[in-house]
């Protein structure tokens, strides 16, 4: 019996599930993580989302979760994934990790979902994701002053954009926005010569740090 | 699972694309295929996203969102201002791709621009497994334009709809529900039910719906009001047994010769086992007003007097209306305009030469402009002239005083006949314009001779000339001596190639169209003009006897190295411009207003738009051609 079986057996989830399970986060936690300092076109982001029944992180649940990948600056519909927390939580979120890999995580409001999602991933998984991650949230207004200057609802840059989605409220239909709007902003922010995941999350803390002073 | 999300998303741009031609006709796998493959980038405003230096285009783009521009590059000097403008669902490079050569145009995001791209092989791979795509693509005006033809008869399917038939069925007639009640109901209700519902008539049936009566309004004074009828009696009593009823499959004629015959106003129309479907009144009837192009023409020539013409002149925008409703193109439309605004002018010069002695004088009517191309839109004024030959012992000044009375006639009945009378005079009862063979020979000359501007302004009307009535044999002759002579004037050709050049294509270079103050476009100044312009100075050059833009274009073309591809671009384009006048003058007229070429492409549904534009580029390759031609 190895270490995770502590967390995941005896679910009334089988055996052979179990199994697989166990081979998917070995393997995923023997990837290393994505080099920050390589250049966007040679970084593969992944854009993460999830689902709840409500906004609130104690009492609502997390129902589905999404992500797609960009991959040398363009979005493309097999570079993606979505599947709801049932029937088998642990299957979901393996394949989620399977998904994202080690690679730099893009997310839209990060208390939100990550505060969502990560108890669901130590409670069910017992892992804890540590992802690097980019907060839209953050970046856009600090890439788009012109458009939002403080942080604005994501509703509020799809409609700056004129960005659509084929379903609102739903983990890869806002997803899908999501990356949409991560495209603009990783272009915005090649201009300003932020060329990286991480020169990224510089100008997201210098924005927040500016946020806090102002 | 991850295929359920990339079926969403296949989904979500598949949903996208449906919105766009060619891929809203495209077959289903072929619309899969692209949508599985077509990734989402992005491209700030101001980036370059394909160029000529990148080499072979490598994508085939789609435009999700934004503005691009294209624009020409090249060692020409005319490039400034080739460039258009796309926008969502426009793609590009097609010509590029499909050869797998580097793009000719520079594409440059003029907005924040979303764009699908696939690649070079799924391209050739899609145009492989997608008839329509590949359609698309090699003809893409072509295409287009035949779609914006079945757009437009759908816009007018209702109109066509009410312009039925005197054959049409009686059924087809029946606009609603049949109502009835039996021959025991109180006739106080009866007319209750036809006062609540506006009907003009109560039919009487029995339980198995079979009419056994009627009961119109007419009836109601003397049968009813005046006898004093007690009304709470059953409408049995009072109703006229046995009405007349036609079947279902009778035409429209039928029923009007029933109604003729006995002098009803309603007949009941049964189906095939005596019940009732409804009621035509001879006004359903009424508003089935019939013309056809051969009651026209008839109409035409029979015509006795200038009154009898009017109201042919009238047919014949009615009729160009229910052709336009069937989606005839432009070329016969105008044809078909030319031909019969042809038959009312030469039956005007009839009716006036029975009031005119002109025995023994040999002369030809000349049309000139539109009428002269065969090009007449629904509001033309009069351009017109007389060529003539005077009889050997006669007096020439006396001879031209009666052409010009006998034309003053013609251009008067012209006028009340809906050809408004030329601004400039350019009509045959000027003096100036009522010449001999010999006098149009030296006034053409002075022209070529010495092209100032008022001699190029003249060349482009009169040059399209044609007899349309009398004698085609001095039009001929003055033809054949004015292609020798402006052939040989290099200077001429040059001059009226620069004047063509005057007014470019209203293509933008941030927006999409250039427009005149009033937010419209001049179809004809800006539009139609260019395409006629340049084909006369083509034609003349090559020798081609045509008075016709087409004609001269697709003449010129052959002797000129053109391919027959290109050529038939530019026609479709100039097609589209003059199919767009049409319409919008139809529309208005419908108004009582006078037809005019303003349009405005807002007004314009998006496919008609890009055609619009692609027309006009059509129009700015032709420029570009005299351009290069005369070194200007």
């Amino acid at each position: 019996m190895n270490w995770i079986s502590r967390f995941i057996g005896g679910r009334g989830e089988s055996e052979a599930l179990d199994r697989g399970v166990a081979e998917t986060l070995a393997h995923w936690q023997s990837l290393v993580d994505a080099d920050l300092s390589r250049a966007h076109f040679e970084t593969r982001y992944a854009v993460l989302n999830t689902e709840a029944t409500g906004l609130d992180l104690d009492r609502d649940r997390l129902l589905a979760v999404g992500a797609i990948a960009i991959e040398g600056g363009l979005i493309s519909p097999a570079g993606s994934y979505y599947s709801t927390l049932e029937p088998s939580p642990s299957l979901a979120l393996c394949g989620l990790l399977e998904f994202v890999r080690k690679d730099p995580v893009v997310v839209f409001n990060a208390a939100f979902n990550l505060g969502m999602l990560e108890p669901v991933l130590d409670q069910r998984l017992g892992i804890a994701l540590d992802a690097q991650t980019i907060d839209l949230y953050f970046l856009l207004p600090a890439l788009f002053p012109e458009r939002h200057g403080n942080p604005v609802r994501l509703g509020d840059w799809m409609e700056s954009f004129g960005i659509g989605t084929f379903q609102r409220h739903h983990a890869l239909g806002d997803g899908w926005a999501v990356a949409q709007l991560f495209l603009a902003a990783q272009a915005r922010a090649l201009a300003q010569g932020a060329a990286s995941p991480r020169a990224l999350q510089d100008l997201e803390r210098a924005y927040r740090q500016y946020r806090r002073k102002a | 699972m991850s295929t359920t999300a990339a079926q969403m998303l296949v989904g979500a741009s598949t949903d996208f694309l449906r919105h766009f031609s060619p891929f809203d006709r495209m077959e289903p796998a072929a619309l899969a295929y692209l949508a599985q493959h077509a990734v989402l980038g992005f491209h700030p405003r101001g980036s370059e996203i394909l160029t000529p230096e990148m080499g072979p285009a490598r994508h085939f783009y789609i435009i999700q969102r934004g503005k691009v521009q294209a624009r020409q590059t090249g060692a020409t000097a005319v490039t400034e201002y080739a460039s258009l403008t796309m926008s969502a669902g426009e793609c590009f490079p097609i010509g590029a791709i499909s050869a797998q050569r580097p793009s000719t145009n520079a594409y440059v995001a003029v907005e924040d621009s979303f764009c699908f791209q696939i690649t070079g092989d799924e391209f050739l791979h899609l145009m492989q497994i997608s008839p329509v795509f590949h359609l698309f693509c090699t003809q893409y005006i072509a295409s287009l334009l035949n779609q914006s033809r079945q757009q437009l008869q759908t816009t007018f399917a209702q109109r066509a709809a009410e312009q039925q038939t005197m054959t049409t069925p009686l059924g087809q007639l029946v606009k609603r529900e049949p109502v009835c009640v039996t021959p025991e109901t109180r006739t106080r209700s009866a007319l209750e039910k036809m006062n609540e519902l506006r009907i003009g008539c109560m039919v009487v049936a029995d339980a198995g719906q079979r009419p056994v009566g009627i009961l119109t309004q007419s009836d109601l004074l003397p049968r009813v009001v005046l006898a004093g009828f007690d009304l709470e009696r059953p409408i049995g009593e009072v109703m006229t047994a046995n009405p007349h009823q036609l079947p279902a499959t009778a035409s429209a004629y039928d029923a009007a010769l029933e109604m003729a015959t006995h002098g009803v106003r309603h007949l009941l129309v049964v189906d095939g086992n005596g019940c009732l479907k409804g009621v035509i009144s001879e006004r359903d009837l009424f508003s089935l007003q019939r013309i056809s192009l051969r009651q026209i023409r008839a109409g035409i020539e029979n015509a006795a007097d200038v009154d009898a013409l009017q109201h042919a002149s009238r047919d014949i925008r009615q009729l160009a209306l229910n052709l336009i409703a069937q989606g005839v193109g432009a070329e016969q439309l105008t044809q078909f305009i030319s031909a019969l605004n042809d038959a009312l002018t030469r039956r005007i010069i009839e009716l006036a030469l029975d009031r005119h002695d002109l025995v023994g004088i040999d002369f030809g009517w000349f049309a000139f402009g539109s009428e002269g191309r065969h090009e007449q839109t629904l509001s033309t004024d009069q351009d017109n002239g007389i060529i003539w030959r005077c009889p050997e012992p006669e007096d020439a000044e006396a001879v031209r005083k009666r052409l010009i009375a006998f034309a003053r006639e013609v251009n008067q009945n012209l006028a009340a006949c809906g050809f408004p009378l030329c601004k400039g005079n350019i009509m045959a009862s000027n003096p100036d314009l009522c010449l001999t063979l010999d006098e149009w020979k030296e006034r053409f000359g002075d022209w070529i001779r010495e092209p100032d501007p008022q001699a190029l302004l003249n060349a482009s009307i009169f040059f399209d000339f044609r007899v349309l009535y009398g004698n085609e044999r001095l039009g001929d002759q003055l033809r054949t001596w004015l292609n020798k002579l402006s052939r040989t004037s290099t200077n001429f050709l040059r001059m009226m190639a620069a004047n063509a050049l005057q007014v470019p294509p209203p293509l933008g270079r941030i927006r999409d169209f250039v427009l005149e103050d009033d937010g419209t476009i001049d179809l004809k100044k800006c539009g139609a003009r260019l395409f006629v312009d340049a084909a006369r100075i083509i034609a003349l050059r090559t020798g081609v006897d045509s008075s016709s833009t087409v004609q001269r274009l697709r003449q010129a073309s052959g002797k000129m190295g053109v391919s027959s591809e290109e050529v038939s671009a530019i026609i479709d384009g100039f097609h589209f411009i003059q199919l767009l006048r049409l319409r919008s003058q139809h529309l208005e007229t419908e108004h009582d207003a006078d037809g005019d070429n303003r349009i405005d492409p807002d007004s314009l549904n998006e496919l008609d738009r890009r055609i619009l534009k692609e027309a006009f580029r059509q129009a700015r390759k032709l420029q570009l051609r005299l351009k290069l031609d005369y070194q200007l």
